[in-house]
């Protein structure tokens, strides 16, 4: 009876003291906004050098973006066939390639404005929806989110209806058919070097 | 291709009237997360064990990263690929590479130009005015597709943006009314009665199209008031000023694709292929 109720009362506990150990934001939309936020901080936060910038944007993003989701997501059946070392190699370069084409651009924010429209859940999955203002035109742009553990990570982005994800899968499925799955992450390579030099300069 | 915009914006998370946010600054010392992987050649070190990654993901906002070892069984549901007929790839191609080397040595010169001599308001307004010219194409193909609410909304944005929005130039109907343009053309009509876009084609000066989308162009043309205000060969000139205008208000789309993507001309297939059918869709 006594060994019970000292069951119960950690079970009690350790369900109260749960939510400390997960303490992850618990919606999507939630998510989306904070990595938002404190990218726009580092954005716009002076004196801060390139490089420093730079890495603090990318800390931000990896938080949020679940490279190697998009990865398994972008080779699709290429993907099953792929050996655990590709699969790793491969998610490096992908992230390498994602980051090198977009920091370079987020850093030519200017002062765009974000609504943040909708959040649909089902489960484990979440779409949350924003609307970019820009002076010429409203840009829908959407992130794809799945839960893990408490923590929603983004797996595919679409704009006005196109899916990053899908682009890639595309063009990468037809490299991938042409000149095999090295021919694609050699072409990687070359892309990331010449995105790399052409920052540098 | 002025929606690539937003692939410059998607990663922008731009949030208007927030103030500094202090906590930025604790992250530039963070260890640079990329440094696993930034040699191509490593092989990844290990990461946690993938029992453990439960506890690895987030307790409190410094948390090491983990994109985990295992692969979601989730994303192999979302797996189907799209698949553009391409029947005449190499003419495509090379018609692809003619209108790059025209855009570079020709369109772009010229819509810089444009841009330095017009300020930005200007030129927004005239993109206005000419998307209010095509106020008909919109509102026939809603309705020939049964929307009869979105024609409406057309015609209301119509009277409003003339007359208010002095010719078109500004758009009230939208900043003060909510009521927002509604993209629909005889393309998207012609799919939403089930007709399929056909071959991809690039088509000279106008870019990725398809067979369906094409003819859905020239009908378009007939229905643009443009054609009827401008005459004869006025109204290439009109035309062709409607696109440096636009083209003057675009920030370096092609540019970003070029350089960012493994094959531009894939690419740009992909993206405008799944572009029209989500329009079609909706």
């Amino acid at each position: 009876m006594l060994k019970r109720y000292f069951m119960l009362l950690t079970v009690g506990l350790s369900l109260a003291f749960a939510p400390v150990v997960y303490s992850a934001e618990s919606s999507a939309m939630d998510a989306v906004r904070t990595t938002v936020e404190a990218i726009i901080g580092i954005l716009k936060t002076d004196g801060m050098d390139k490089e420093a910038r730079r890495s603090a944007m990318e800390t931000e993003i990896d938080k949020r973006f679940d490279f190697r989701a998009m990865s398994q997501s972008t080779l699709a059946t290429n993907w099953r066939s792929a050996t655990d070392a590709e699969k790793k190699e491969f998610t490096g370069l992908f992230k390498q390639l994602i980051q090198n084409s977009y920091i370079g651009k987020l850093e030519a924010y200017t002062n765009e404005t974000v609504a943040y429209p909708a959040e649909k859940v089902k489960g484990k999955k979440a779409v949350v929806e924003t609307m970019i203002k820009t002076a010429s035109a409203d840009i829908p742009v959407n992130y794809k989110l799945y839960n893990k553990d408490g923590d929603w990570r983004v797996y595919d982005v679409i704009i006005e209806g196109v899916s990053l994800i899908s682009n890639y899968r595309s063009s990468y499925q037809t490299i991938v058919k042409d000149e095999g799955f090295d021919g694609l992450m050699a072409k990687m390579k070359e892309k990331i070097k010449e995105l790399k030099t052409a920052d540098a300069s | 291709m002025k929606k690539y915009i937003v692939l410059i914006l998607a990663l922008a998370f731009p949030v208007s009237g927030m103030c500094e946010n202090e906590i930025t600054l604790a992250y530039a010392g963070d260890t640079n997360m990329v440094s696993d992987y930034s040699n191509s050649d490593a092989t990844t070190p290990s990461r946690t064990g993938n029992s453990t990654h439960l506890l690895v993901a987030q307790v409190g906002s410094e948390a090491a990263t983990s994109d985990g070892d295992e692969d979601l069984p989730f994303l192999d549901d979302d797996d189907e690929t799209l698949e553009v007929w391409d029947p005449i790839e190499p003419f495509n191609r090379g018609m692809f590479w003619f209108n790059d080397k025209l855009y570079f040595y020709l369109l772009k010169p010229i819509a810089r130009g444009y841009r330095w001599i017009a300020p930005e308001p200007f030129r927004v307004a005239i993109g206005n005015v000419f998307s209010n010219l095509a106020t008909p194409v919109r509102v026939i193909n809603a309705g020939l597709q049964g929307k009869f609410g979105d024609a409406g909304n057309e015609l209301v944005r119509f009277g409003t943006n003339s007359t208010l929005g002095i010719l078109g130039m500004f758009d009230p109907s939208k900043e003060h009314f909510g009521i927002a343009k509604t993209d629909e053309d005889t393309g998207q009509t012609l799919g939403h009665y089930g007709v399929g876009p056909g071959p991809y084609l690039v088509l000279p000066f106008i870019g990725p199209s398809s067979a369906r989308d094409g003819l859905g162009l020239f009908a378009d043309s007939y229905m643009d008031l443009t054609y009827y205000i401008w005459e004869n060969s006025d109204y290439w000139y009109a035309v062709a000023y409607r696109a440096i205008n636009k083209l003057s208000l675009d920030k370096d789309t092609y540019e970003g694709i070029k350089k960012d993507a493994l094959d531009p001309y894939l690419f740009v297939r992909d993206a405008w292929t799944q572009y029209r059918q989500n329009l079609v869709k909706n």
